[in-house]
């Protein structure tokens, strides 16, 4: 039995982004389905009195339990990246990729809220939800057209990054709540060049081909 | 198919690589622009004849286009060549989507919605170009391009006010200090419209610091025109 242990629910996006960082830091792990939907087991006795916070995904490494995708990407980074490039160590590039990963949990909290509604009729204005979802995503692309004339291919710094990764699987399932792509031109290039990482896998959503 | 008698900007040259496809909108219909992996730009109705799903969901191999949801590959004619379900079929010519003519000139790509249109010459000189960007603004073509003509471009290189020629329906020549601006915009749908905007001049004098400049601009003018409360003419 490996060390690392994921709660996961196949189509939460959430899980998707703890999943891919396990698969791009080549770590050994069990994976234990948990029926989010309709099931809601993570807010159920038994999961609680592992996590809390009733939320997924939930990582066990030894003694460590974490809830809280962020975080689970960050101690990740920080514990089994030794060359320090997910999760820079300078203190401007660590920013940086904080400043992301807030607009991830934050901001892009709506395209998750508009994807879960499209898919399981959660509660939410539709409406809204997908207007916010839009505004995110003009953000990431204004961001990107920038980096682009600067010949960077990346949100932060000259090399993929824990921004990359949480930014990602909102973009790349937008479809699910009826934003395409059409309007996004410099966060098409970007996901194709995030596709072609070692250790890059799809979920459901997320076209094998491209 | 869509009727329009002129050439009509979908997309900047260089926001699609080789071997890739994206969709867009003229006035509402779904077209796919993509790019063949020897680098020629082909756009088309965005759907396959047989489930209607969006080509641009799909994938390019060589000079195939093929549909994300069964396999059916597209020849650069549009004519359908492979059916993988059905491997041995000879398939009948009637499988097939209905293209535009393509072509691309100063650092855009083009579609001709119609046959008037693929006979006239697109509207632009050639010449060295900088790509700035393509930018989706939800206002109507009409009022997007009447504020477009008022706006208060800021130079780059040299000071004096913008100057504004319309060479075309919709689209707009901007003379501004120094530097020469192509602004082509494109009727998205009834409530939205893109622009495709790239620098007349060179790399060395624009590149990084030049682009950001003219894409900094689009954006304040996206964010004026969407938040205005009064006509966009008075405040862009």
């Amino acid at each position: 039995m490996p060390a690392i242990t994921l709660y996961n629910y196949d189509l939460d996006e959430n899980s998707f982004r703890v999943r891919l960082m396990l698969a791009m830091l080549k770590l050994e792990h069990a994976t234990i389905a948990i029926d989010m939907f309709p099931g809601q087991e993570q807010t159920r006795p038994a999961m609680l009195a592992i996590n809390s916070q009733g939320t997924l995904p939930v990582l066990v490494d030894g003694d460590l339990t974490l809830a809280g995708t962020e975080a689970i990407l960050s101690y990740l980074a920080k514990a089994y990246d030794p060359a320090r490039t997910w999760l820079p160590e300078d203190a401007a590039g660590f920013g940086r990729v904080q400043g992301w990963l807030h607009f991830s949990a934050t901001m892009l909290e709506n395209a998750k809220q508009a994807r879960l509604q499209a898919l399981f009729d959660t509660p939410g204005d539709e409406t809204a939800l997908r207007a916010a979802a839009r505004k995110a995503f003009r953000i990431m692309d204004d961001h990107m057209t920038a980096r682009h004339f600067d010949g960077a291919d990346w949100f932060v710094g000259d090399k993929p990054s824990l921004a990359d990764l949480t930014l990602f699987p909102s973009f790349a399932l937008s479809r699910d709540f009826g934003i395409d792509h059409d309007e996004f031109p410099a966060l098409r290039l970007w996901i194709r060049k995030f596709r072609a990482l070692p250790g890059f896998f799809t979920m459901p959503g997320i076209p094998d081909y491209h | 198919m869509i009727e329009h008698k002129s050439w009509i900007p979908v997309a900047l040259s260089t926001a699609l690589e080789p071997g890739t496809s994206a969709g867009t909108l003229v006035g509402g219909g779904e077209l796919v622009v993509w790019r063949d992996t020897r680098g020629a730009a082909h756009v088309w109705e965005d759907r396959c004849p047989h489930r209607g799903m969006r080509m641009s969901f799909g994938f390019v191999r060589g000079d195939h286009i093929a549909c994300l949801y069964h396999g059916w590959q597209y020849d650069t004619a549009g004519q359908c060549q492979y059916i993988p379900a059905h491997p041995t079929l000879d398939v009948p010519k009637t499988i097939k989507v209905p293209t535009y003519t393509a072509a691309e000139k100063g650092g855009i790509i083009w579609a001709a919605p119609s046959s008037e249109a693929a006979e006239a010459a697109i509207p632009v000189e050639d010449g060295e170009v900088v790509p700035v960007r393509s930018i989706y603004i939800d206002r109507p073509f009409a009022a997007v391009l009447a504020a477009l003509t008022n706006a208060n471009i800021p130079a780059f290189t040299g000071d004096t006010a913008p100057r504004f020629e319309t060479i075309a329906d919709g689209i707009v020549i901007v003379s501004t200090g120094a530097d020469r601006l192509l602004i082509a915009c494109q009727p998205f749908n009834p409530t939205r419209t893109a622009l495709h905007l790239v620098i007349q001049g060179s790399a060395e004098t624009y590149g990084g610091a030049g682009q950001k400049h003219f894409a900094r601009w689009a954006e304040t003018f996206r964010l004026l025109l969407e938040t205005a409360s009064t006509p966009v003419a008075e405040v862009a």
